[in-house]
């Protein structure tokens, strides 16, 4: 039995320990005994919270009434504070943090039952697209572990696909969920802005950070989503929307058919892999019979520098708050200026620092209108696009990454790396909705991802579409040597 | 684009060391070069952008109970008594 359990999706599992069939410390003991065989190959964690999950898991079994995450088991990227449990960003600047609040999806996933096994690993403060930029050690991809996971949330994408936790919550500024989900071959929701609750993560560029939960499959991304999502007084960026029920919406019939896909110009420069992949889910679309039509985004190329001045510029501001003086690491010095400075010094990463001084160049005076104005205005321009998209067609399809997995160590230039949120920046700097789902494997065996955007507030239809499609394409993300290495032993 | 790398710094509270010293000059100077293509975009944008298009709910002005100030010191670096204690702030020179 034990074999199957952390085989098991969050749905099966939550529905085996509501009807009684398996107890939750049972789970528990199975994925604890998964990350202990496999996390010193994979790297996912930066920190283990075994003991108060058993716990917990052992007082839920012993409870009649059980939430709707009951047999859930997941891990959370460490951006998101926990009460008691460290919380680094993927920082020495807060290496030794320990949070005294939750985050409000830490809350609203405990209301429900669901189990917190651990905090996975992150590019430093989300920075990064390789988990590489971690202050402790990058995160290898179970697909093939001499390449990346992708970033920023790889340690959360990891564990879910390494059978080290049943799904995970990440966080996404320019594409940090979608990006490592393609990687990884699962299911990654960037929601509409305002949709989940921020309160309790680490603040990254403000106008563009939003949690979003990895999956292996799409019935379970859409079950976690309606469990964290909605209002929260604590978040002023929050939506006072009605959450709708994603999981249960999945077999409604759908009302939509359109589907845009980008002109071949923009899909110059691209993986062939990528591109041939990308035609293959159109035709896969046609097949299944939606309409689909060519959409024009002029502006789309100006996305990335427009991301690479807005992100960097709020990073600079909200990683003012991090001079040693309340909390996280100080460095000694005899006055207080110059304490500032070593601290932010030692405890900052490269990456880190790249941005905090490309955005504050762009916020200088003297640049400010070049720079940050223009990309504001830029940013209008490309919501505007997706607008008018929006009048044509109801939903956006692109590849989500321009290449599969790279190698660790494979990007050493930072503009190069940059370049991976190529199709993922524009759903952030327009503050729409996108899914990525996997669609399909390279040749090597890695998996590809295709993503779905759609207007405010439409992920109802996106899972439904993504549904479909994930139904249509009947991928499997068992690994070599993860998923049968067990076997072997027994 | 050249800048002022030291100004930057100061502005940041931030130091460059070892290898960053010598990488980092040369990478920020790319990166701002390769921002730089937005000027060629024409934008007749005049509306401000906004994240945010629902309307956000004001919260009622209420006094609430913050966090235990035993628990937000024992995050501090260091302390003396009620207080979060930092190094002179005035140099002594």
């Amino acid at each position: 039995m034990s074999q199957e359990l952390v085989e098991l999706g969050l749905a099966e599992a939550v529905n085996l320990v509501r009807s009684g069939q398996v107890s939750l410390a049972e789970i528990v003991e199975d994925y604890i005994g998964q990350i202990e065989r496999q996390d010193k190959r994979i790297k996912a964690y930066l920190t283990y919270n075994f003991g108060p999950a058993l716990n917990r898991a052992r007082q839920i079994d012993s409870r009649s009434e059980k939430g709707k995450l009951a047999g859930a088991v997941i891990a959370i990227k460490d951006n998101i504070v926990t009460k008691g449990l460290r919380t680094t960003c993927g920082s020495k600047i807060l290496e030794n943090f320990v949070p005294p609040y939750n985050a409000t999806v830490i809350e609203r996933l405990e209301a429900e039952d669901a189990i917190i096994i651990g905090k996975t690993n992150l590019d430093e403060f989300a920075m990064g697209s390789s988990t590489e930029n971690s202050a402790f050690f990058p995160t290898r991809n179970p697909w093939d572990v001499e390449r990346v996971p992708g970033g920023s949330s790889g340690g959360s994408a990891a564990a879910v696909a390494a059978r080290e936790a049943a799904a995970a919550l990440g966080s996404e500024t320019g594409g940090s969920v979608r990006q490592p989900a393609a990687f990884c071959g699962l299911v990654g929701l960037k929601p509409t802005y305002g949709r989940i609750s921020r309160y309790g993560l680490v603040a990254f560029a403000s106008s563009l950070d939003q949690i979003g939960p990895l999956a292996r499959n799409v019935p379970d991304c859409a079950w976690l989503t309606s469990v964290i999502s909605g209002f929260d007084r604590r978040d002023s960026t929050s939506a006072d929307l009605p959450v709708p029920d994603y999981f249960s919406n999945l077999e409604l019939p759908l009302t939509k058919n359109r589907i845009g896909v980008l002109a071949e110009a923009l899909l110059t420069g691209v993986n062939p892999e990528v591109a041939a992949n990308y035609k293959k889910v159109i035709l896969n679309l046609e097949k299944l019979g939606f309409k689909l039509s060519t959409v024009s985004f002029p502006s789309w190329e100006y996305a990335l520098p427009c991301y690479y001045i807005i992100a960097p510029s709020e990073a600079s501001s909200n990683l003012a708050r991090f001079d040693g003086v309340r909390y996280g690491f100080r460095a000694s010095s005899g006055e207080l200026s110059e304490m500032y400075v070593k601290t932010r010094t030692l405890g900052f990463g490269s990456e880190v620092k790249r941005r905090i001084l490309i955005g504050t160049f762009a916020l200088s005076s003297g640049y400010y209108e070049a720079y940050y104005a223009r990309a504001a205005k830029a940013r209008q321009t490309i919501t505007h696009e997706f607008q008018t998209a929006f009048k044509q067609v109801d939903l956006i399809l692109t590849p989500t990454t321009p290449e599969p997995a790279f190698r660790l160590g494979e990007k050493q230039d930072p503009l190069s790396m940059y370049l991976q949120d190529y199709f993922t920046v524009t759903a952030n700097l327009a503050g729409l909705p996108a899914l990525s789902l996997p669609s399909g494997l390279t040749a090597a065996g890695l998996p590809f991802g295709v993503q779905l955007i759609g207007p405010d507030f439409s992920e109802s239809e996106l899972f439904k579409v993504a549904f479909l499609l994930e139904k249509s394409f009947n991928f499997k993300n068992n690994i070599d040597g993860i998923t049968t290495v067990r076997e072997e032993e027994e | 684009m050249k800048f002022d790398l030291n100004h930057l710094s100061r502005l940041a509270n931030l130091r460059l060391t070892g290898e960053e010293e010598k990488e980092l000059p040369g990478q920020l100077e790319k990166i701002i070069d390769w921002v730089g293509q937005l000027s060629c975009l024409e934008t007749d944008q005049e509306e401000k952008f906004t994240p945010v298009n629902f309307s956000l709910r004001l919260e009622a002005d209420q006094p609430e109970e913050s966090l235990p100030p035993a628990e937000v010191l024992a995050m501090a670096p260091d302390k003396e008594d009620n207080f979060v204690k930092v190094p002179r702030v005035l140099a002594g020179k």
